[in-house]
């Protein structure tokens, strides 16, 4: 089955035809959502429907590298290359007030990334996933030995930048995070395991560190960030951690997913990965929200 | 009549995609948009430009840039020139707007 990664419309297998003819209609009635996703995605040029049809078929074709490279070049594509998200460009300067957007959005994220692991554990036999999937939890959410989970990282930065860790979890999330969350929940009740994996561990990603060689033009932030006496301690913790775990993090999972992708329907895989990054793009916009809202103060 | 120009002349008056068919009128001209979002986006800068400059009318904005990166515009007014940036969020909402 193919999905429409802006509104979900669903279409047989492999029929790029329809997917196309709902693209174009939905063009031809000036649906933002829909014409932004092409524009940005497949051409700003208007093309017919032949022209439509072999414009999606290349940009599901995994031919070339398979489905692990497929996922980081649309990754680098979409959030940090030639036009990076503008978050990306937000955080190659140091912000307090889009820190403190990032901590409080963040929380919400994680609540929901670590359902998501979990449930991935719940729907598959394959020790290799569990286990990674536990290890993924543990550094996220839990901590490993002396080592402070990724989330106690995120609210003691929270905390120096003078918010009280009590007044993040009472936040409301902003309604792009809320709309983010709500897909994620989606594909997680709604997919398999490996989907589910494509869906939330290619989003680590967006802290790789080695995407240099698939044409990623900026780093997750200024690694000058982690050196410069002008950052609180605990920012540098919490981003240096990342920036250290996503690396393996995000090419382990998708060296799972390469592994026993033959077995489950690829664009299906492909289908997940596709509606995760459209609600991220989004997610990431309600940070920079956030940290406006803190500007504005 | 005073109409407003823009630059993008092949395709939406902000980001000069060809898909769509929204038109909306702004400053006298029936301006065309690949969608309401972009329409929202130019009808707001527009605006911003007026307040920030006091003009009553723009004769013609020039856009350099993208979604991403943010506009570096320059928009006329008679003999009047003003140069500005701004970028807005995805769903239009302004970001950021500075003189330059």
């Amino acid at each position: 089955m193919a999905v429409c990664p802006v509104c979900n419309a669903k279409f047989d297998s492999g029929d790029y035809y329809t997917m196309a003819t709902h693209f174009i209609n939905l063009a031809e009635d000036s649906d933002a959502y829909h014409v932004q996703w092409i524009n940005r995605n497949i051409s700003r040029k208007k093309m017919d429907i032949t022209q439509f049809t072999s414009a999606i078929e290349n940009f599901y074709n995994i031919a070339h590298g398979g489905i692990k490279e497929w996922i980081i070049n649309k990754f680098v594509e979409q959030f940090r290359g030639e036009n990076p998200h503008p978050f990306i460009l937000k955080m190659q300067s140091y912000s307090k007030p889009v820190m403190m957007g990032y901590a409080i959005e963040h929380y919400f994220f994680l609540k929901q990334w670590v359902k998501s692991c979990s449930i991935i554990i719940s729907k598959t036999d394959l020790d290799d996933v569990q286990r990674y999937e536990i290890e993924n939890i543990l550094s996220e959410y839990y901590g490993r030995g002396r080592k402070k989970p990724h989330i106690e990282l995120l609210l003691e930065m929270g905390e120096e930048l003078g918010m009280d860790r009590v007044q993040i979890f009472a936040t409301e999330p902003l309604d792009s995070t809320k709309f983010a969350i709500s897909r994620w929940k989606e594909i997680t009740n709604s997919c398999n395991w490996i989907c589910i994996m494509a869906a939330m561990h290619s989003l680590e990603l967006v802290a790789n560190s080695k995407l240099n060689n698939y044409g990623a033009k900026y780093d997750y932030f200024n690694p000058g960030m982690l050196d410069s006496p002008l950052v609180p301690d605990s920012v540098k913790k919490f981003l240096g951690e990342g920036y250290k775990s996503d690396y393996s993090h995000s090419f382990r999972a998708l060296d799972i997913i390469a592994k026993y992708c033959h077995d489950y329907n690829m664009e299906g895989i492909q289908d997940a990965y596709l509606m995760s990054a459209y609600a991220f793009d989004r997610y990431l916009e309600a940070r920079m929200e956030r940290g406006e809202m803190f500007e504005n103060q | 009549m005073k109409c407003l120009k823009t630059n993008n002349e092949n395709g939406c008056a902000l980001c000069d995609a060809t898909w769509g068919e929204y038109y909306r009128e702004i400053e006298n001209e029936k301006m065309f948009f690949c969608c309401n979002i972009c329409a929202d986006i130019f009808e707001n800068m527009v605006n911003a430009v007026k307040k920030e400059t006091g003009w009553d009318h723009i004769d013609s904005v020039e856009l350099h840039g993208n979604y991403s990166k943010g506009r570096n515009c320059t928009a006329t007014s008679g003999n009047n020139t003003f140069r500005y940036y701004f970028r807005t969020y995805s769903d239009g909402r302004m970001m950021e707007f500075k003189k330059l």
